[in-house]
């Protein structure tokens, strides 16, 4: 039994952190603009797809490849915020319907381009580390190892650099940020850009454990969707907190209970919090 | 001399256009999944029908009853969900006119659209593996390829009774196919001597089965058996359950699928896996087929595709037997009355009387293969009775 409980925790960890990649993402890119991105789901998908060129098709290393990856998410950001959103910065409606209107051109677009076969990606690393009777396999290790190093890179961005803090401060107030001097033209691409980054590096990590397709995206979006909810919309710490409650939470009760249970009881999780703390468990209410 | 020359090329080019108009379309539907997890089923099956239609169609058209038919397959995805299938089989009936459908892949479709098809008296040919797609009351369902029913037993007998294995885990999808798969397994290890003490039942889209498998290998099951699941799922539960530090048996029972499962999983994680197989390689017309499929369409074949082929041949006879193709009540009769088939998978015949009430599932020999190399390897040959 301690062993299925140490299991259940180092696997529930690895989801956490794996989840919270998909949620920083999409929180941040709500927090500068102001818009619920549900083509968030269909950058994780590219990313895993950028990933299959960079290492199967061009033979590149799988870091450079990452690397590649969070570049070209970027630079698609800016072009999605320049081309897609940027009419809708202050119409939040609006806003969510083109980025759903975007996921569908994007997951078509990977269909009519890859087809709707899942493609093999091949295994990094394979085997696994052992402690006892303790197992992490070597690939999910090198997911999480990697995952938080990014995450890590994009905290001290955020806390440490001058890009970061204006980023911050756009999140905090958009009118006062403006007014001390923050370059909007600037940060909205520069916002949105780094959002899809850590989604796409997130499908790009996750390729070699779940295969890639054209409709991997929608079950990270739904993950993601729940840790913003469940954190509070645009609350960066609140999003850490529900990723790795969700992940421990998933983990404890397909293991325990059954696969099932954990849907219901992630579901819930996420009615229970929003009745008694609408605005997530970290995130500030309104003015 | 020079203008009765003329006056004949014109003749013969009119007669040849008359010809070419007397020909007529065969328009048959194919409803299979395109998209998601059971794709590589569906579109083994759209392309089996594909090319027995390229057949008939480079042989001048399919010759019943005195007329030439060209012979077009309109396909529909359903995504595996049985809504979709619905508004997909309406299309092919009301809209298409169809009169025959190659479908579907899943067992909840296939009961989703038979109070359509069988109303209207259209022939489907199914791969849902449910025991409830045929019976007696559905008499234009017929299944070209075995399930595990026909399969389990005498395999499972010899998997246990030569590995040693007592206890055995498995993952499910949860839907029709899954529990049916679920209860059918359980009751042949029961037989075997073996029983199936870990089950898990999961969302067909899931991808990450580290939790289930932790769950399993826990209670130390000696194998792990993957039927009812997509062949890309069962790769993905191959590696992951490798990945946890898995050594014991890995067993596929029904449904060909080891090419995708050792593309996603890889060789190294495959390797020593028992599999089903309907398909000899010694055998020089299904070797064909799949040389054809690859070269057609630039991808691994999957095994279910030959029985399709098989039964579209058959179905194709059935016609030219019945000497009509709007009368589906003759069709029918004609298509049960085949026997001894010699298709490219060996001989068939009809069976399924005493197991569902009506003799519509095809029955023909099988194998279990072992991979090695990222190879089937025949280890033993099988009939319905035993194993050798």
């Amino acid at each position: 039994m301690s062993f299925l409980i140490a299991q259940s925790l180092i696997n529930g960890v690895i989801l956490g952190t794996l989840y919270l990649l998909m949620a920083i993402g999409f929180t941040l890119a709500f927090g500068v603009m102001r818009i619920v991105n549900f083509a968030h789901g269909e950058f994780y998908m590219i990313g895993a797809f950028c990933a299959l060129i960079g290492v199967t098709w061009l033979g590149l290393p799988y870091p450079v490849t990452l690397a590649l990856t969070i570049v070209f998410a970027i630079l698609m950001g800016a072009v999605v915020e320049r081309l897609v959103f940027r009419p809708f910065r202050n119409d939040e409606l609006s806003g969510m319907i083109a980025s759903l209107g975007l996921a569908m051109i994007l997951q078509h677009g990977a269909l009519i381009l890859f087809g709707p076969d899942p493609q093999a990606f091949p295994a990094m690393v394979s085997g696994v580390f052992k402690w006892g009777a303790l197992i992490v396999p070597k690939s999910r290790a090198l997911a999480l190892g990697i995952g938080l190093v990014i995450l890590l890179i994009f905290y001290l961005f955020l806390m440490h650099t001058r890009h970061g803090r204006a980023l911050r401060a756009l999140v905090q107030d958009q009118e006062v940020a403006a007014v001390f001097g923050v370059r909007l033209e600037i940060m909205y691409p520069l916002g949105l850009g780094l959002g899809i980054a850590l989604a796409a590096v997130a499908g790009g990590l996750m390729a070699p454990l779940f295969g890639v397709s054209p409709f991997i995206g929608a079950t990270p979006l739904l993950k993601a969707f729940i840790v913003v909810i469940l954190g509070g919309l645009g609350s960066i710490p609140g999003a850490a907190l529900a990723a790795i409650l969700l992940g421990l939470i998933e983990s404890f009760t397909s293991s325990f209970v059954s696969a099932s249970a954990a849907d219901i009881v992630t579901f819930a999780l996420v009615i229970g919090v929003l009745l008694v703390r609408p605005a997530g468990l970290l995130g500030r209410a309104e003015a | 001399m020079k203008r009765k020359a003329i006056l004949a090329a014109a003749s013969a080019l009119a007669m040849v256009a008359t010809g070419a108009m007397a020909q007529e379309t065969l328009k048959i539907g194919a409803l299979v999944t395109m998209s998601g997890a059971g794709a590589s089923w569906g579109n083994g099956m759209k392309r089996a029908a594909e090319l027995a239609a390229e057949d008939v169609n480079a042989a001048g058209g399919l010759e019943v009853g005195g007329t030439s038919y060209q012979v077009e397959i309109i396909a529909y995805d359903d995504s595996y969900k049985a809504n979709e299938a619905v508004t997909a089989a309406n299309r092919l009936v009301f809209e298409d006119k169809v009169k025959y459908i190659i479908g579907t892949v899943g067992s909840a479709p296939i009961l989703a659209i038979q109070p359509i098809t069988e109303e209207n008296g259209v022939i489907t040919m199914t791969l849902g593996f449910t025991a409830q797609a045929l019976g007696a009351d559905k008499q234009y369902t017929f299944r070209p390829n075995p399930t595990t029913a026909e399969v389990a037993q005498p395999q499972i007998d010899w998997i246990v009774r030569t590995q040693d294995v007592k206890t055995v885990g498995a993952l499910f999808p949860k839907d029709e196919t899954g529990e049916a798969i679920a209860k059918d397994l359980a009751g042949a290890y029961e037989q075997a001597g073996a029983t199936l003490t870990a089950t898990e039942f999961f969302e067909r889209d899931r991808v990450d089965f580290i939790p289930l498998l932790t769950r399993i290998i826990a209670q130390g099951v000696d194998a792990i058996e993957l039927d009812g699941n997509s062949p890309v799922t069962a790769g993905q539960i191959v590696q992951q359950a490798r990945d946890l530090g898995f050594e014991g048996v890995i067993i596929r029972t029904g449904g060909p699928a080891t090419q995708e499962i050792v593309n996603v999983a890889g060789e190294a994680a495959t390797e020593g896996m028992f599999v089903h197989s309907a398909f000899d390689p010694g055998l020089a017309s299904a070797k064909a087929y799949e040389e054809r499929y690859v070269e057609t369409y630039n991808e691994p074949m999957n095994g279910f595709s030959p029985f399709f082929y098989d039964g579209t041949k058959m179905l194709f006879q059935a016609m030219q037997d019945a000497g009509t193709v709007e009368d589906t009540e003759a069709v029918k009769t004609a298509y049960e009355n085949i026997s001894d088939y010699e298709g490219i998978l060996g001989t068939m015949n009809w069976t399924g009387g005493e197991r569902y009430g009506i003799a519509h599932q095809l029955d023909s020999p099988f194998y279990i293969a072992r991979v090695t190399g990222g190879q089937e390897e025949i280890v033993a040959r099988c009939t319905s009775t035993g194993c050798e």
